[in-house]
């Protein structure tokens, strides 16, 4: 390696060419991506957030929660995404195209948060999720600092947002537990977070069975 | 042996030894946080009542002051240090370097408050808030003046394969920060996309900065110390384009059965087995540091050891086959450490022990704490490794069993886990005893200002190492 301009030219392209390909490419392929109108329901998926769950994704991020927690079910075969109830089908590209910090997470200490809001038979109450965030859970830190203790004067009335804690959390005599704007930004992003809609691209592909199309009648 | 202080050295080394001192605090800073971030694992409780030490803080918190401030200073002090040598000139432009490192230490720090009080960007390796990364940037640049002054302005037209891994680092970091900055913040491309293009910085920022760094120190080290040409060295240019021009087609690795294309990880597989064909090369060209004599040989040959093990690792779980069990584990952690803890850090600790009594012409204070760094990084590295796969055995087919609950694998992984603690406390015990062998040399270089008491060695060994 004689020349310097030969060395130099060399690292760039290099690096060029990766970013075209890998970065340049796949916003070619996906950062046009558009909604998905359906005609049938006149409507068109993905919906937008409320502003409420795009600040809670805000608060997901900055609280780190993806290094715990994906938000990404993979396709059937891969994993038990499916049996263990985290939708029944992969998420697509289309699904985060309205969120602002789309948050995939590299690792699952706790389960994938990518469809809570529309989890079978039903979505956990914001309530119980937000019980969840100040108690903790076995493997889950508590989150105690999303709330608030406050006094409750005399003649006043207790915050309909309080938490109903039983045994040791419990807030002492004259006093409540109420969850702070960043805890209900957070539950409200958590429980709008739902994959329910099917776009053409997300049907799970099955493989053809033997004897179907084109086999004997 | 004899002493190869030189005046080139000894007028160039301020700079160096300010990003090597720097290195080696943020490695003990990032050691006392990768020490919380693995109790919490197994105890969540711990200091989860303070807001800036939540586990989803301090994850990114180790791993910035890891990368940042520890990789990135050693590393670049090390790179100055070896192009210097082999310009055969004293270092120009140093006070480029010294008002870089500053600012590039500042912005770390800045960087650490940003993340722990909520501007988190949660990008892996990429943990640097926005309004720190144009500091990061600029300082990078001002680092890096002396070293591309030494390498276009090198004696010798010839150069070698350390000089090439060396500049292509000082040369790439800028431009990889830059784009990241551009595709990642200022226009914040569409859904998915911004994972994939933190994933393009994220295994860039590995195979294009930091593994050139340390196989800068590697080479120059190996052929230092076996006295003699390195063997199969014809091959070492190509081992080196193979690395530059295959490094970031690698950004899909984590990315295969997630929501994008198909192709991104499939050009990750091919690009992943293809970086074999790096690390051969490298294995073949450094495999004398295994036999050579001395203590920095030790810990470069466990760097490469680890390096090669990771790389196969690396390729083996990019195939969906293999990913659609290891993915989202303790499996990635592990090859995550023993990338970042084994590889990177056990290399650029053998560059400083074989540097440091070279830049001041003093001997280690302690050989035995330098010996003791190297059985508490080798057992360290083994055990923190070692417990993460064994964790991610254990967790694989329970999480593949969808009627196990969460709560259920973290009581039945947490045995190992308390090893990944374990592991953690180790490593940050032989950190402490490098910064405090480091600091009582420096005290005393700071101590005695006449050059004519730079003469012997005290301890031949731990000199020569």
């Amino acid at each position: 390696m004689k020349s310097n301009l030969v060395f130099f030219l060399g690292i760039f392209s290099a690096l060029a060419v990766s970013w075209a390909g890998i970065v340049l490419g796949s916003n070619a392929e996906l950062g046009g991506l558009a909604p998905f109108y359906d005609d049938t329901q006149s409507t068109s998926y993905p919906e937008w957030m409320s502003g409420e769950a795009a600040r809670g994704q805000l608060v997901y991020r900055d609280l780190g929660c993806a290094a715990c927690h994906t938000q990404q079910v993979r396709r059937p075969g891969l994993g038990s995404d499916q049996a263990r109830g985290w939708g029944e089908r992969q998420s697509v590209a289309r699904d985060y195209i309205y969120q602002p910090a789309p948050q995939l997470g590299a690792s699952r200490i706790g389960p994938d948060l990518m469809n809570l809001g529309d989890r079978k038979p039903a979505p956990p109450p914001a309530e119980d999720l937000l019980r969840l965030l100040y108690t903790g859970a076995d493997g889950m830190p508590p989150y105690r600092f999303l709330f608030e203790m406050r006094r409750i004067g005399a003649g006043a009335r207790p915050s309909d947002k309080a938490l109903s804690l039983a045994g040791p959390l419990e807030a002492p005599a004259g006093c409540e537990i109420v969850p702070t704007g960043r805890a209900l930004d957070l539950v409200s992003y958590l429980l709008n977070s739902k994959t329910s809609y099917d776009y053409p691209e997300s049907v799970p592909w099955a493989p053809p069975k033997a004897g179907g199309e084109g086999g004997a009648k | 042996m004899t002493s190869e202080y030189s005046p080139s050295d000894r007028a160039s080394r301020w700079p160096i030894l300010m990003l090597l001192l720097c290195g080696v605090v943020w490695l003990v800073v990032s050691g006392i946080l990768g020490v919380i971030a693995s109790v919490q694992l197994h105890t969540p409780q711990f200091l989860s009542g303070c807001a800036l030490l939540t586990h989803g803080r301090v994850v990114p918190l180790a791993e910035t002051s890891f990368v940042y401030g520890w990789l990135a200073n050693a590393g670049l002090g090390l790179a100055l240090w070896v192009l210097g040598r082999l310009a055969g000139e004293p270092l120009r432009g140093q006070s480029w370097a010294i008002m870089g490192a500053l600012f590039w230490n500042i912005g770390v720090a800045a960087a650490l408050v940003g993340v722990a009080t909520g501007d988190a960007t949660g990008f892996a390796l990429l943990g640097l808030p926005r309004y720190v990364q144009f500091a990061m940037l600029f300082s990078y640049a001002g680092v890096a003046v002396p070293g591309i002054l030494a390498w276009s302005g090198r004696l010798r037209r010839v150069s070698f394969a350390s000089q090439w891994y060396a500049a292509a680092a000082l040369f790439l970091f800028p431009w990889l920060l830059s784009i990241a900055h551009v595709v990642l913040f200022a226009l914040p491309p569409r859904g998915v996309v911004q994972a994939i293009a933190a994933g393009w910085y994220a295994q860039s920022a590995w195979t294009l900065w930091l593994a050139p760094l340390f196989l800068s120190v590697a080479y120059y080290v190996t052929a230092k110390v076996t006295g003699r040409a390195l063997p199969s060295y014809e091959f070492a240019s190509l081992g080196f384009w193979c690395l530059i021009f295959v490094g970031g087609l690698t950004g899909g690795r984590h990315l295969g059965g997630g929501p994008v294309p198909a192709w991104i990880a499939s050009v990750a597989v091919v690009a992943c087995a293809l970086l074999i064909f790096h690390v051969l090369v490298v294995v073949l060209n450094l495999r004398g540091v295994a036999t050579a004599a001395g203590i920095a040989p030790k810990f470069i040959a466990f760097g490469i050891a680890a390096y090669a093990l990771g790389a196969a690792a690396d390729a083996a779980t990019s195939l969906l086959s293999v990913a659609a069990k290891t993915q989202f584990t303790y499996f990635d952690e592990a090859q995550r450490q023993l990338a970042l803890n084994g590889a990177a850090t056990a290399v650029l600790l053998g560059g400083i022990y074989f540097a440091v009594p070279r830049i001041t012409g003093k001997a280690w204070l302690s050989g035995r704490l330098v010996r003791a760094h190297l059985a508490l990084v080798v057992t360290g590295v083994v055990l923190l490794v070692g417990s993460l796969v064994v964790a991610s055995l254990v967790q694989i087919p329970e999480l593949l069993n969808p009627k196990v609950a969460f709560a259920q694998i973290t009581r039945d992984t947490r045995p190992w886990l308390l090893g990944v603690s374990a592991a953690q406390g180790i490593l940050l015990a032989g950190n402490i005893a490098l910064l405090v062998n480091f600091y009582a040399t420096a005290c005393e270089i700071l101590n005695i200002s006449k050059p004519a008491s730079f003469a012997a060695p005290r301890t031949a060994e731990t000199h020569a190492s």
